[in-house]
């Protein structure tokens, strides 16, 4: 039988929340992932976004491209201007609503990190999203601090081809404390699905990183998009899992903080570093020197993710 | 929504002066208005494939429609399926060299589905004494069928869908051909092959046993009675081996005279000691029918077990039933005791060469390598030909089959008031079952073309299934199939275009068979049926390479919004080629490449 | 209500009476007891809001572009480099059409380094599209942040009030205090045109191509001016409820004045007293004190001061490269006029330096002393 990808039927062919007519290019990650996310949030969602792609293709003025409210905001402010938005919404006494910050890699990892940690240090109620495409796209393909090793952008040509590792974003926001952190794909649509209808529900900040293939600045096939998102996970370079901060007290002058991990995804099979690099035209330059050192940075995340979830890799999908 | 044209919801909102801006840079429409459309250079569109079982079918079986209704439980209705293009599914199921399990897209995920059991499951299933939905209404032409082995099985059952009214004539008392006097009854029970008749004669065709066309009646008689002829009467002459007293008595005798003594019920007193001489399928049966007799048994090859013609899983359980196996040897000449009796089979060894014009190695004997194998029965199945003294004149080919053209036509009796056909191992074709079905199959259709007037080889083209040969006999006759998704009966789906990822490896069926010990002394038939949950099982594993089966993965994979549902009543999916990109997504993450992309055309786009 | 108050205490209760719902803000001094009298509103619950404690200004004006788009009234209060940090978000806030109001304490802009009093900081963002209103007293500000969300929300532009570091923020006062039943009749709840919500949901701020961009900048405009009318309203409805006047300049015995002093904060109160003291001597000597900024009062200033012969504007401000800010806009101003009263532009003040009495003196002596026009400012006090 076919592993048949579990979004309720229902829910996949009802009214949209996402229309076409979008300037996304072909094949692009993020436009796939958030048809996906809205599925799993609803209508009551009201999505921020800073400069980025989707800000620019979700719509001009005066239209849009979401039946759900969007605000937009300058580059580096997207969780702040979330923030505010739902304070507003508690003291409007607004139940049952989301606020979804639907920033790039570059408005989080980069200039958006100064607003993005304030707000996880303050656990505000907000569901931050950022879906990594691995490099400045919108501008035309420039290097950021997610941009992995080995990769070609414009701002590392041929000769200065990226040697920095990719930032851990996943462990930045875990140091801050938050509620919920996890990573999604859309090459995993229903574990997508589920985790955004469980976001919903949590109170208190959620980030969630996810991978977006994006054809023109990785130099793939549009029509290979998803295969390369599901390619990452296969390699391990991006696992599928979750961590939930739970709160508990032992007795009423003692509270502790405790961390369940969660994988979501066992690969299907395994596939080396090498062999998803290859796959995509960014990573051509990347010498085999940047190719083991990234194979065994991921085989050492691997070995610790894998710890942290009991030793035991436990399909929930 | 879904099937409506969503970009007559779209506005586009121009706004003539400032003062028509409102207070807050607020959106007053949708993007619905920009129709991406117009961006492709390709598109996909729903396209059926075929899969790799059907195309290596000999037959053309269309193995992936009724497994899906299997898979559904409808049985009666996969059966009927099945019938359309194979017409013995309870004799194939248990006799067929399975070119479509080799073919299976699925062993490269785990293992490949027990087609072979799935189809004897069904063949048992349903009575061959249900009536035959799918008879056209007489055409008014007569078919003799010369030979009721399975190519004049499959010849008549064509023919008689077709509306040809059809006799078959089989010299032996009882019908069959190979699969009665040639096929041991552990591989093929009698009764399956009676019932097969049953079913025959069931749908108005007449048989005639105890008649041997050329003696009793001559061919040219046959002609001058009926419209059309087709002799299947198939390759029962054994090759002569060479070795001294051959043919005379029962020391030396061929594997076929084994075959055909047992299955006629007459006993036969062999040594305790059998040397079979041969690699094909008849060796090894003739093998395993002189275990269950008693003896002891060798089985002497000249070239090595990876040359063998014989289906593996023969020669395996030849093994487990305690056959001996001798390679890369040949018979030399037979040695007798003072008494008379034959004692000893002197052999050589034989080393590989340089390959043959058959493509397999040719072996070569290695002088001084002679050695004894006690024996005192020589059973030699070194190869067969048709034995053709009762007919005069047939055009031969090099290797005494009879010389036909594509249509299977003999083109010799050009000046005779019939048209004569051939099929089987009387012509030049694979040795298989499969192979003598598909060609009866082959000439049914070729006698209705010459009936209609129309060009056979053109009516070939279009009824071709994946690279050839097989054939579609649905096509030819113009059934709907239950499945309407327009199909491609060209292209064919091998694993590389099969998406892996989104199946999981099943653990391994637990198949009973019958225990070797009990085997090897008794002619029951070695394989048991399969359980209903255990059809079901293995049914549901199917792939179904090529076909779309609804899963949903190109809607909720498409970047674009642009693959919808349609609307009740109707199957598929609804393409919005309005915004469609032709980003090619739907078509990669389809299981099972049921989405070609094609080059857009230079007209505008419509609605898919 | 009559209370003695610092300056910030008097934002705080501003703050307080408009019903404000989300407030977000970061310390920086000499602001930073606006805040910490808010959070003590808020966690007594004097004052119903939310108040994010952010972790820079860029982020406190941010943060209330999100709140004040979902439908909110909001506020922040900064100073000096904080104002400068915000000056993208006030761009943005200005063109998303959004009612936020600040207050502003007026602090010299780094490096180098000083915390003191220094108007250069607002007048850096007077091209935002912010009204921006510069106040003397603690009364001022408390009646500012009340009329300034009327005003805000009548013509969908933020505002924001201005005053001294450390002459007002830190200094007691005198203030009445409005009642809250008073204000409520005054200032109602927030309505907004547009705010999010789910059974119409609107893209709010979204990508604007050359094809409009031009119509929504010139309707900003249109808006800006349309605020000195509305002003004058909004301070006629306040004086007929809390029996005090604003306008967008007062006057100070300019009626017959020949030479008008032009200033703004608390230079203000300083050159009052100067003022009378030439008055007193014999010299027709007046004060134009300047609140409303932007939009700027073009024809107001014409009118006061183109009946005089100089006009004497004292910037604590400095646009480097042109001189005080004041004075060149009020040049500006002047120029279409027939007849035009000589300008002596003068800048004192900065960074905190004091401005007595004394000095004003000195500086209209100055202009009196001379009929000849400065062609660049008269750097009052300045050590050479």
């Amino acid at each position: 039988m076919q592993k048949l990808i579990s979004i309720p039927r229902e829910v996949m062919v009802e009214e949209e929340l996402m229309l076409p007519g979008m300037t996304s290019c072909q094949g692009c990650g993020a436009a796939l992932a958030m048809k996906i996310a809205l599925k799993g949030l609803g209508k009551r969602t009201i999505v921020v976004f800073p400069a980025c792609c989707f800000a620019v293709f979700v719509g001009s003025y005066p239209h849009t491209s979401l039946n759900v409210p969007i605000v937009h905001c300058p580059f580096e402010t997207a969780a702040v201007v979330a923030s505010g938005v739902s304070a507003a919404l508690d003291m409007r006494e607004e139940k049952d609503v989301v606020v979804m910050v639907w920033a790039g890699d570059g408005g989080t990892f980069d200039i958006g990190i100064q607003s993005l940690s304030g707000a996880a240090e303050r656990n505000e109620n907000i569901l931050y999203v950022c879906y990594d495409n691995e490099a400045y796209m919108n501008t035309g393909i420039q290097r950021s601090s997610a941009t992995p090793i080995g990769a070609w952008t414009t701002t590392t040509p041929a000769g200065s081809i990226k040697e920095e590792p990719k930032k851990d974003i996943e462990q930045i926001m875990l140091a801050h404390h938050i509620t919920y952190m996890a990573t999604a794909s859309p090459a995993y649509p229903d574990d997508m699905f589920w985790k955004f209808k469980k976001a919903r529900r949590i109170t208190g900040m959620k980030f969630i990183h996810l991978l977006s293939p994006c054809p023109p600045g990785w130099r793939i096939d549009p029509g290979k998009s998803v295969q390369a998102a599901r390619m990452a996970t296969q390699s391990k370079i991006f696992p599928i899992y979750e961590v939930r901060r739970w709160r508990f007290s032992k007795s009423k002058e003692h509270f502790q903080d405790d961390w369940e991990f969660t994988l979501n995804v066992l690969p299907e099979r395994e596939v080396s570093v090498g062999e998803y690099m290859k796959s995509q035209g960014r990573f051509q330059l990347a010498t085999g020197a940047m190719i083991s050192d990234v194979q065994e940075r991921v085989d050492r995340k691997w070995e610790n993710l894998l710890q942290k979830t009991g030793n035991k890799a436990t399909k929930t999908i | 929504m879904a099937t409506g044209r969503r970009s007559e919801l779209a506005k586009q909102y121009v706004l003539k002066t400032w003062r028509d801006m409102t207070a807050m840079n607020v959106s007053l429409g949708t993007m619905l208005h920009n129709r991406t459309g117009s961006w492709r250079a390709i598109r996909p569109v729903y396209e059926d494939k075929i899969p790799t079982c059907q195309n290596a079918c000999p037959v053309g079986n269309d193995i992936e429609g009724w497994l899906r209704l299997l898979e559904q439980r409808k049985y009666k209705e996969a059966y009927w399926h099945l019938k359309r293009e194979e017409p013995f599914p309870a004799i194939l199921g248990r006799v067929c060299f399975k070119f479509c399990e080799n073919a299976c897209n699925r062993s490269a995920l785990d293992r490949n589905i027990d087609i072979n059991d799935l189809e004897c499951f069904l063949g048992d299933w349903v009575s061959s004494s249900e009536p035959h939905p799918l008879i056209r209404a007489g055409n008014g032409k007569t078919l003799a069928v010369v030979g009721s082995g399975p190519a004049g099985m499959s010849a008549s059952y064509f023919a008689r869908l077709l509306g040809f009214n059809v006799t078959i004539f089989e010299k032996y008392p009882s019908p069959g051909g190979i699969l009665r006097v040639g096929i041991p009854a552990y591989r093929l029970p009698r009764e399956v092959v009676d019932a097969e008749f049953l079913g025959l004669q069931g749908m108005g065709i007449e048989l005639r046993t105890n008649t041997l066309i050329g003696r009793d009646i001559s061919l040219r008689e046959l002609a001058s009675r009926f419209d059309y002829i087709f002799l299947g009467t198939g390759a029962h002459r054994s090759l002569p081996s060479g070795l001294e007293g051959d043919g005379i008595g029962d020391e030396v005798m061929s594997g076929l005279t084994l075959l055909n003594r047992v299955a006629l019920g007459e006993k036969v007193a062999l040594g305790r000691q059998v040397v079979v001489i041969g690699g094909g399928n008849t060796a090894i049966d003739a093998a395993r029918s002189a275990i269950r007799l008693g003896s002891e048994v060798t089985v002497v090859y000249r070239r090595s077990e990876a040359e063998m013609p014989a289906h593996p899983e023969e020669v395996l359980s030849a093994r487990e039933e305690g056959v001996q196996f001798r390679f890369l040897a040949a018979p030399e000449r037979v040695i007798r005791s003072e008494t008379g009796g034959i004692d000893t089979l002197l052999c050589c060894e034989m080393a590989l060469g340089a390959p043959d014009e058959s493509g397999r190695k040719q072996p070569i004997k290695k002088d001084g390598s002679s050695f004894p194998i006690n024996a005192q029965t020589i059973v030699t199945a070194i190869g067969e030909e048709p034995d053709l003294e009762n007919f005069d004149g047939l055009p031969l080919n090099r290797d005494r089959t009879v010389d036909v053209d594509n249509g299977l036509s003999i083109p010799f009796y050009a000046g005779w008031s019939a048209r004569i056909y051939a099929g089987g191992d009387i012509i030049n074709i694979p040795r298989t079952v499969a192979h003598a079905v598909a060609s009866g199959k082959r000439a049914a259709i070729a006698i209705d073309c010459d009936r209609r007037g129309e060009d056979f080889p053109s009516a070939l083209e279009k009824i071709k299934v994946g690279q050839g040969p097989a054939l579609s006999f649905s096509l030819y006759m113009g059934w709907d199939d239950f499945n309407p998704s327009p199909r491609n009966n060209r292209t064919v789906v091998d694993s590389k275009l099969i998406v892996y990822d989104y199946f999981q490896k099943d653990p391994q069926l637990e198949k009973s068979v019958r225990a070797k010990s009990r085997r090897a002394v008794s002619f029951e038939p070695c394989r048991l049926p399969l359980s209903e949950k255990d059809v079901h099982f293995e049914s549901q594993r199917c792939m179904h390479c090529g076909r779309c089966t609804h899963c949903d993965n190109c809607l909720i994979f498409c970047p674009d919004v642009s693959i919808l549902d349609k609307s009740e009543g109707t199957s598929g999916y609804f393409i919005d080629y309005e915004y469609c990109k032709g980003c090619g997504i739907c078509s990669t993450e389809c299981p099972r490449q049921a989405i070609t992309m094609v080059s857009e055309s230079t007209d505008h786009c419509e609605e898919g | 209500m009559k209370r003695a108050i610092k300056g910030n205490h008097a934002v705080s209760y501003g703050v307080k009476l408009s019903r404000v719902e989300v407030i977000s803000a970061y310390p920086i001094t000499p602001q930073t007891t606006v805040i910490e009298e808010i959070s003590e509103m808020c966690a007594n619950g004097d004052l119903k809001a939310r108040f994010i404690k952010v972790e820079s200004e860029h982020s406190a004006m941010s943060a209330l572009v999100g709140a004040s788009t979902a439908g909110v009234r909001t506020f922040t209060a900064t100073s000096g480099n904080g104002l400068l940090l915000m000056h993208e978000v006030l761009h943005w806030a200005a063109g998303a059409r959004l009612p936020i109001v600040l207050t502003n304490v007026n602090r010299a802009v780094s490096g180098v380094w000083n915390i003191w009093a220094d108007q250069t900081d607002s007048l850096a963002q007077r091209d935002t599209g912010w009204i921006q209103i510069y106040c003397e007293s603690s009364q001022e500000v408390l009646d500012g942040i009340i009329t300034a969300y009327k005003l805000a929300e009548a013509v969908h532009l933020p505002v924001m009030i201005t005053y001294d570091a450390f002459f007002l923020s830190h200094t007691t006062e005198v203030v009445d205090i409005p009642e809250a039943k008073e204000v409520d009749e005054f200032l109602p709840p927030y309505s907004p045109p547009f705010f999010c919500n789910f059974e119409d949901p609107r893209m709010f701020g979204g990508f604007v191509s050359t094809d409009y961009f031009y119509e929504h900048r010139y309707a900003m405009q249109r808006s800006s001016l349309d605020a000195l009318s509305q002003y004058q309203r909004i301070c006629e409805e306040f004086a007929r409820i809390f029996g005090r006047s604003y306008d967008t300049v007062e006057e100070y015995r300019t009626e017959d004045a020949d030479l008008i002093l032009v200033t703004a904060g608390t230079i203000s109160s300083v050159s009052r007293i100067t003022v009378d003291r030439f008055r007193e001597k014999g010299h027709k000597v007046g004060l134009m004190k300047l609140r409303m900024f932007r939009p700027a009062p073009l024809d107001k200033w014409r009118k006061v001061l183109g009946r005089a012969d100089k006009v004497v504007v004292i910037d604590r401000n400095q646009s480097i490269g042109l001189g005080g800010v004041f004075a060149s806009e009020i040049q500006m101003a002047l120029y279409p006029l027939e007849r035009h009263p000589r300008i002596y532009p003068v800048v004192a003040g900065l960074g905190g330096r004091d401005v007595t009495p004394e000095d004003v003196e000195g500086i209209v002596n100055h202009a009196l002393s001379t009929d000849k026009q400065a062609g660049a400012p008269l750097y009052w006090g300045l050590k050479q």
